[in-house]
């Protein structure tokens, strides 16, 4: 592991922060979320810490009705795949959006949401 | 690599099972070596899938145990481990052992039981095939995964959810002729529609069920095969993988993982979808048969709704898939599902199905998702 790589608990210490952060290969510029040991582009194992806006549109959706026994007491509950301004996408809960004015193409921005007292990708409206 | 076939298969009774998967499996395979006329001595090794065994039955080192219940303790076992498709994965693995020279007589199977638990603990078990660190703590689920296919596909080809629904209708109408299937009802367009959403747009009757159930096959070598009395032969076997977090893998109306193990055996087996007379593909839920009728060649990128609507993959239709009632109906044994599919289409290949017999089926494919679309095996069957 580089230095500079992000590890998967750093990540989650930025989002507690209320920051996202990708990666930057060093060799060819590709983005991605970390961790990543190799650039899946060129194969290069540098990597720089990149901020993220957080502002993003919602790519696919769905409100999960039949939890899991760990997240049964939070249903309903919508989940969204957004994709970022910079190009990489992340899976995350939407919150503060009615669940019927959800929409493929509706913008959000990130924001940090605690689940079971851990940190994870939220978005709320933009 | 030489020639391999497949010259037994047995398949227990999908449901509700009061047995361990070990007792599933040894049932299935007994009945797959005496339908090869093999007596168990001359299996040479076992390739083996189990899912969730450590979590429902607090049982790991599955592949020793199975053996040691069928009755072969001394046999090399490995366990695969693949999500819904670790016995197609095992089978993959095993068509190597044999065509390699390594071995001339294999046994491959799986067996899952999840109904001793509640719902809402193997639900949660099944997620564990989602990413821990990103996915599961949101909650993800398995049906979740695949509502997010199914919005894709909707917003980007126009697929409704009465397309979604004729699914379900088509592979319950073909359960009601297996008798080893989990569901044995004919159902409406209307008792999809309004059944209870589970993760929107997926309903209650979009998703197949949780199952019990064991599967196996015997694979033999040309030489031992040219004896049996029914070979059906392994025209090409492969696997794809793709990424694991939903985030990292683009467009969602795909499976590119599909796309790619599809490619792999057509070209292994130098046939194409156009010469597949039957099919048995993963309908873990409804927009997942869609999704893989296009990626398997079957219909272009975008008509697998319409397909589904019009009953070209009916049986009886253009190219009739998941004649066995599929997931859906038959059930979904997960460690046992590559497998039993597998077993459907040599039955099929045979001309042994009875009243779900796919009329003079020459060639045969099937396909198996694995959790999150980060896995995907496809195989290709010929008779003589």
């Amino acid at each position: 592991m580089t230095e500079s790589t992000v590890t998967i608990g750093r990540f989650f210490e930025h989002v507690r922060d209320g920051a996202l952060t990708a990666i930057r290969c060093e060799g060819c510029g590709a983005l991605a979320v970390p961790p990543k040991e190799l650039c899946p582009e060129c194969g290069a194992r540098r990597w720089e810490p990149v901020p993220l806006s957080g502002d993003g549109t919602i790519a696919s959706y769905t409100i999960i009705r039949v939890a899991p026994r760990g997240h049964a007491d939070e249903a309903p509950y919508a989940i969204a795949a957004v994709r970022l301004r910079e190009g990489v996408s992340l899976l995350g809960r939407v919150v503060d959006v009615p669940l019927d004015a959800l929409a493929i193409g509706l913008a959000v921005r990130f924001r940090p949401i605690v689940v079971k007292d851990r940190p994870v990708v939220g978005f709320g409206p933009a | 690599m030489r020639r391999v076939a497949v010259i037994g298969v047995g398949v227990t009774k999908f449901g509700r099972h009061e047995r361990t998967s070990a007792e599933l499996f040894a049932e299935a395979a007994a009945d797959a070596l005496a339908d090869a006329e093999t007596p168990a001595s001359r299996v040479q090794a076992l390739y083996y899938g189990n899912v969730v065994g450590g979590e429902t039955e607090k049982q790991l080192h599955t592949g020793p145990q199975a053996a040691s219940v069928l009755g072969i303790p001394t046999v090399p076992t490995t366990r695969f481990e693949t999500a819904c498709a670790s016995s197609h994965a095992a089978f993959r693995h095993a068509v190597m052992e044999v065509g390699s020279g390594a071995s001339d007589v294999v046994l491959v199977g799986g067996a899952e039981r999840v109904l001793n638990v509640p719902t809402a603990d193997s639900t949660e078990y099944f997620a564990y095939a989602s990413d821990a660190s990103w996915e599961q703590t949101l909650g993800l689920t398995f049906p979740g995964v695949f509502a997010l296919v199914a919005r894709a596909h909707m917003h980007k080809h126009g697929t409704t959810e009465e397309q979604m629904a004729a699914v379900a209708v088509k592979n319950h109408k073909h359960g009601v002729l297996n008798p080893k299937a989990q569901f044995r009802k004919e159902i409406t367009l209307e008792t999809v529609l309004s059944s209870p959403k589970v993760a929107d747009p997926l309903k209650l009757y979009d998703c197949c069920p949780f199952t019990d159930g064991g599967a196996a096959l015997v694979l033999a070598s040309e030489d031992v095969a040219r004896r049996a009395r029914r070979p059906i032969w392994v025209l090409g076997s492969a696997a794809a993988s793709d990424w694991m977090l939903i985030g990292d893998k683009g467009d969602l109306s795909r499976v590119p993982a599909t796309e790619r193990a599809a490619a792999a055996a057509y070209r292994q087996a130098r046939i194409g979808p156009q010469d597949v007379d039957v099919v048995e593909l993963h309908d873990c839920f409804t927009i997942a048969e869609i999704v893989a009728t296009e990626g398997l060649g079957l219909f272009e990128p975008g008509a697998g709704g319409l397909a589904a609507e019009k009953g070209w993959t009916s049986l009886g239709g253009k190219i009739p898939v998941n004649p066995s009632g599929g997931l859906k109906a038959k059930g979904h044994p997960i460690g046992a599902t590559g497998a039993a599919q597998i077993c459907e289409v040599v039955t099929q290949l045979r001309g042994e199905a009875g009243p779900r017999q796919v009329e003079g089926a020459r060639r045969g494919l099937t396909h198996t998702l694995g959790g999150n679309t980060a896995t995907v095996l496809v195989s290709l069957f010929g008779r003589d």
